[in-house]
């Protein structure tokens, strides 16, 4: 039954098969069953007609294009025919093609083959010519000519000469090859015996005539020891004569002091010439690459003449000895032979100007030859180029002449240091100071001094040897300097009862405390007496300056020698570590620089502490002893007769203009925030010890404004900021009644930032007289 | 301004070709550099390390141990921070000359410097010359740390600097300690008040 119940689930089924099963219909007994099957069997019949319908619209269509195809079948058969006549085609043309080509491919191996064997003819027929023509060639001493045969020969390919023995001519060919090659060795042997011949008699122009022959036997090699060996000798009897020029010259002569740099000079731009003059030949005959074998032979021969020039440099300049003596002095401090500084300077300018040379010279051989290099390792693989970088760094670093310029410099460093230490020494010794002028003459003198010495190591080309003296240069402003300065403040700024007599001072009180205090150093300014006690004070003022003066002086310093070095090792191999290096040493000196500035702090700090604080703190209690507490009548009397402040200016002015006319503007103005911010100290403390009425409280803002205006009038530093807490008591003590703070205060304050806790605002309150305490304690911050 | 919390110095010293230059290179560049030729003057390199999050920038000075260069390396001693004294296990020369080389540092160093000895090339066992006992008893005797490496198998080379950097950070503290100072001066010493015993308050 469940079937009938869901006829629709049929539908989809087998095609032209209705919903409805006839047997189905059979079985059917129910009159409400057959009308439900009857009206769904009519349903499925209408919509089976719509189908049918459609399916007869198609029908045409479907006719007119069975048409359409019966008329193409005769057109088929015609392609098909084609078809298989084009692949015959094809097939004929494709043959016919490998045919030809093989005709050509023969073709083409026979164009070789006779190449192959014209060539071998040539060959072969350049031997007979290269035998006859060597013979030809010897006989008329025509040396040029037989190489020229001998080279043809050696770069025929020696398999066809091996092949040619085997041919018909077979016997021919072997014996102008036998001729052939012993040419070659009569041809080698004499070449060579002719360019030592004219090497020994420096006969130039056979030299180059034989040098220019070798390569083109594949004597590269011996060619280039032989003209070396030339080159050499010229460079050795002309070395020898200058140094003995040298030796023989007149101490007087302008160029003396500098005689062995110049002639180590001469012996550097000596070969430099050469490697102008003749670097074309070589390149020319002996290709690129060569520089370098050449270069190496000659180094030999510099070593050799530099060695002897360094030598009598050593002896007749003494420079062995200087440094021992400079060394045993430096260890042990006193000796009894001891040289002067001054003796110094001219060997230490020698020494780094023959450094700077070698440097130079070292530089214009690793141009030439890595440009020399570069070109004949266009195409070369990388292990090759690394193995030409390797000899070149050999070459360059391992040279005596090299050695001997690394042990001239290791002996300058301790002299120069030497030479900076006892000139800064010595300066500080002569130390003047001129009336009227900040700074004693030490500190220029000092900075000049490492200036010098540390430019004269500049000189010398030799980042390392730069290095080592901005490392002594830091040692000794950072250590010896800077112990110089600290044991000239250590000695103190003397305050004196005197002092304060001399001012007029009226409190006897402040007298009185202050001797107490400075007990010990009023006896001792005393026996002084008041001139030396007056060189002190300014020695003093002249020590700050001059410490501040150094903390300038070694940033200044610092950036001209960054300048100079980065002009000096601004190109060539290696210029930016030796930059990374320098620019360490001078950042380790420019930090010196901070410690001076520290120094100076404390030096103002003890300044303060010492002669600022026990005057200025009777002046400002002196505060206690005007009352505060006073009606209309003392107030005006205050108006006309200024009880306090006034005299509390003039004494700061006065206390002031010494250090105003002995310290520079900056240091002074320091101190005199160090100053301020101890009055704003002292006056809290001492307002906190008075009592105030209304009218009062009106005075006490009267004399801060005019202490702060005064006070701001005299330093570039804000004095606002110090006197915040101050001016927030003057504005509590002037209030009208203990209710009014809440104007000012939470969230009435505006944009004023309370510097009082609660606590201090109400102890501030409690100072006026007529408020009242309930009052006080009752308010709620 | 630079992204670390401390920086040393660190310089090597000690005979000629002992291997400075190749412990150096293994720690900075990780590499064993074939046919190392010898140091010319001084060799200046920078590693940063991190260390239980504190990032140490160590500037490492290799100095030349050639006699010719040794004015020029005298004068990186002052502001060292740490030492490292080198020798060559299988080269008795070269562990006579640390009494030498003691004296130097002795000389030109600030009093507060790290030393630590440093016994090279312990892949070369069979050619040891120096045993390790009487290294050790050196070094105490002098109240040095004692470390035995390999340059060339990498062994105690990256602990040599760490340990040092450690040792370098633990002193750096100390000293901030003492002078009660917030800001780390590495490497600094202490901030000797010089005006202080003149007080007279
Ligand atoms: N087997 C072995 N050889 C080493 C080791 N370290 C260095 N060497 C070799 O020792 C030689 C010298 O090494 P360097 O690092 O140049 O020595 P150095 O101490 O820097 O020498 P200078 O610069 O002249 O003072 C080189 O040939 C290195 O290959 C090591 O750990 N094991
Ligand atoms: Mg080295």
């Amino acid at each position: 039954m469940d079937e009938i119940g869901s006829p629709a689930r049929r539908r989809g089924g087998p095609a032209g098969l209705s919903a409805v099963q006839f047997d189905t219909i059979e079985g059917l007994t129910e009159l409400d069953d057959l009308e439900r099957v009857y009206a769904q069997l009519c349903a499925e019949e209408a919509e089976v007609e719509v189908e049918l319908g459609a399916l007869m619209g198609q029908q045409s269509n479907i006719e007119t294009k069975m048409l359409a195809l019966h008329r193409m079948g005769p057109n088929l058969q015609l392609i098909e025919g084609d078809a298989v006549q084009l692949s015959g085609m094809i097939n004929f043309t494709c043959s016919l093609a490998e045919n030809v080509s093989s005709k050509v491919r023969q073709l083409d191996l026979t164009k070789k083959r006779l190449y192959q064997a014209i060539q071998r003819a040539d060959d072969i027929l350049d031997l007979k010519f290269c035998t006859d023509g060597v013979q030809t060639a010897l006989r008329n001493q025509d040396y040029e000519q037989a190489a020229a045969h001998i080279h043809r020969y050696l770069s025929l390919d020696q398999s066809v000469i091996e092949l040619s023995k085997q041919g018909g001519e077979g016997s021919a060919v072997e014996a102008s090859l036998e001729l052939l090659q012993e040419a070659e060795r009569n041809l080698k042997v004499l070449v060579t015996t002719r360019l030592e011949e004219a090497v020994s008699t420096a006969d130039l122009p056979q030299v180059e005539r034989f040098f220019k022959i070798l390569p083109l036997l594949g004597l590269h090699e011996q060619g280039l020891a032989r003209f070396a060996q030339y080159l050499c000798s010229q460079l050795a009897s002309k070395a020898e004569e200058n140094l003995l020029l040298a030796v023989g010259s007149d101490l007087g002569e302008r160029r003396a002091p500098v005689i062995f740099a110049d002639t180590l000079t001469l012996l550097l731009e000596g070969i430099a010439r050469i490697v102008e003059t003749h670097q074309p030949i070589v390149e020319t005959y002996y290709g690129p690459g060569r520089l370098h074998t050449l270069l190496a032979h000659l180094q030999k021969e510099c070593d050799k003449q530099a060695q002897k020039i360094v030598d009598k440099f050593i002896q007749q300049r003494d420079y062995n000895n200087k440094f021992q003596v400079v060394q045993s002095s430096m260890m042990r401090g006193m000796t009894t032979e001891k040289i002067e500084p001054r003796d110094l300077d001219p060997v230490l300018c020698e020494v780094t100007l023959m450094n700077s040379r070698a440097e130079l010279y070292f530089r214009f051989l690793r141009r030439r030859i890595v440009a020399d290099f570069e070109v004949a390792d266009a195409m070369a693989d990388e292990t090759v180029i690394q193995e030409h970088q390797q000899s070149l760094e050999l070459l360059l670093k391992d040279c005596q002449l090299s050695r001997a310029m690394q042990e001239l410099i290791g002996y300058y460093i301790p002299m120069e240091e030497y030479y900076m230490r006892e000139s800064v020494n010595k300066a500080v010794v002569m130390d003047t100071a001129e009336v009227g002028q900040l700074s004693s003459s030490m500190v220029d003198d000092v900075f000049y001094i490492v200036k010098k010495c540390i430019s004269r190591a500049l000189t010398s080309s030799s980042s390392d040897c730069v290095c080592a003296m901005i490392n002594h240069a830091t040692s000794v402003l950072e250590t010896d300097f800077r112990e110089v300065l600290v044991s000239k403040l250590r000695a103190g700024y003397p305050v004196s009862a005197l002092q304060d007599l001399q001012r007029g001072v009226s409190s006897a009180v402040s007298m009185m405390q202050s001797s107490l205090q400075q007990g010990k150093i009023t006896n001792l300014t005393q026996t002084l007496g008041i001139e030396s006690q007056e060189q002190a004070k300014s020695a003093y003022l002249v020590t700050l300056n001059n410490v501040e003066v150094c903390s300038e002086n070694i940033r200044t310093l610092k950036k001209n020698l960054e300048s100079d070095c980065a002009k000096l090792f601004s190109q060539g191999a290696g210029s930016d570590h030796a930059k990374a290096k320098i620019d360490s040493c001078l950042s380790d000196l420019v930090t010196t620089s901070s410690k001076f500035k520290d120094l100076l702090q404390e030096g103002l700090q003890e300044l303060n502490n010492t002669s600022i604080r026990p005057q200025v703190k009777p002046w400002i209690s002196s505060f206690l002893s005007v009352s505060h507490n006073i009606e209309e009548e003392e107030f005006s009397e205050y108006e006309a007769n200024d009880p306090w402040v006034q005299q509390l200016i003039v004494q700061l002015e006065q206390l002031m203009a010494e250090f105003k006319v002995g310290l520079s503007p900056v240091i002074y103005d320091t101190l005199t925030s160090l100053m301020t911010s101890l009055i704003a100290m002292e006056m809290e403390k001492t307002v906190f010890k008075c009592t105030f009425s209304r009218l009062g409280g009106l005075q006490f803002d009267k004399e801060l404004r005019a202490l702060v205006a005064y006070l701001s009038s005299v330093t570039s530093w804000t004095i606002r900021d110090k006197f915040a807490r101050l001016t927030q008591m003057a504005t509590i003590l002037n209030l009208e009644r203990v209710s009014e703070i809440l104007d000012y205060w939470g969230p009435n304050s505006g944009p004023l930032t309370w510097r009082l806790t609660p606590a201090e605002v109400r102890q501030v309150l409690a100072l006026r007289v007529d408020f009242r305490s309930e009052d006080i304690k009752r308010l709620r911050l | 301004m630079e992204d670390y919390d401390y920086l040393f110095k660190i310089v090597l010293i000690g005979n000629a070709g002992v291997g400075k230059t190749c412990l150096v290179r293994r720690f900075t560049q990780g590499l064993f550099p074939p046919g190392q030729g010898a140091t010319i003057g001084v060799d200046f390199m920078i590693k940063t390390v991190e260390i239980k999050g504190v990032k140490v920038k160590l500037q490492i000075w290799d100095t030349a141990g050639q006699e010719r260069f040794r004015s020029i390396t005298q004068s990186y001693y002052r502001s060292a921070n740490a030492l490292i004294l080198t020798y060559d296990i299988t080269c008795e020369d070269s562990f006579r000359c640390l009494p030498e080389w003691l004296r130097e540092i002795e000389q030109y160093a600030n009093n507060q410097v790290v030393t630590i000895l440093v016994g090279n090339k312990i892949d070369l066992a069979d050619k040891r010359e120096v045993h390790r006992q009487r290294a050790e008893e050196f070094a105490e005797a002098q109240s040095m740390l004692y470390l035995e490496t390999s340059a060339k198998e990498s062994d105690n080379v990256e602990k040599l600097f760490l340990d040092l950097a450690c040792e370098l950070i633990r002193e750096a503290k100390q000293n901030t300690l003492d002078n009660n100072d917030s800001t780390p001066m590495p490497g600094e010493g202490k901030n000797i008040n010089y005006l202080s015993c003149c007080s007279m308050n």
